[in-house]
């Protein structure tokens, strides 16, 4: 993933889906500072069109989609 | 992106397909940053009392009370359809977290600014 930045925050999902998957990253975030990195690993096969959508929802933004891994970047604010 | 998203679930034990994937729904909403209600009526208002839930856990999904409790433990509200609740002859004193007995009043007005409900 050159070019982008490195994680502050490394957390892997595994299997988890859906809304399980969409609460816990909620949470994850909420724990971070704003311009921080999230590394996420998720295996799900839906993550792949949740997580893009997930960040336009909340506003996050996703710096990098190298399924199953995705750089997301919280929010300022 | 704020807003809000409703889901009126209709099943408990008599479809544990249905009221599963409900609740699994309304935690995306949840985790999408929604003000999210989740609407329980006719059969679904069993899954308001406690313990109720305990033995639901639909292969391929978190149990349902995993899936209640963090709904509950995020913000998420629940409202009883009060006549459907009241026919079943349930115990009003035994609610799970989140839950309110509510007439049908309080989900119109929930969804009167145009918030989009789906049906489980």
């Amino acid at each position: 993933m050159d070019g982008f930045p490195s994680a502050d925050v490394v957390w892997d999902a595994e299997d988890l889906a859906c809304g399980v998957l969409l609460l816990k990253l909620r949470g994850r975030m909420e724990t971070m500072r704003p311009g921080q990195v999230l590394q996420l690993v998720a295996h799900d096969a839906g993550a792949r069109e949740d997580l893009p959508a997930w960040c336009r929802l909340t506003g996050h933004t996703l710096l990098s989609i190298e399924p199953p891994v995705y750089l997301i970047r919280r929010k300022e604010g | 992106m704020a807003g809000k998203f409703c889901v009126n679930l209709t099943h408990s034990k008599d479809n544990t397909d249905r009221a599963t994937v409900g609740f699994v729904l309304a935690n995306a909403a949840l985790g999408s940053g929604k003000e999210t209600l989740v609407f329980l009526s006719i059969e679904g208002v069993r899954l308001a009392n406690k313990g109720f839930a305990e033995s639901i856990h639909e292969e391929g999904f978190p149990p349902l009370r995993e899936l209640m409790d963090n709904f509950a433990k995020g913000g998420g509200a629940i409202y009883v359809c009060s006549p459907c609740f009241k026919k079943r002859k349930l115990d009003e004193n035994n609610l799970v977290a989140g839950a309110t007995i509510v007439g049908g009043a309080k989900l119109v007005e929930f969804l009167s600014d145009g918030s989009p409900c789906v049906t489980f």
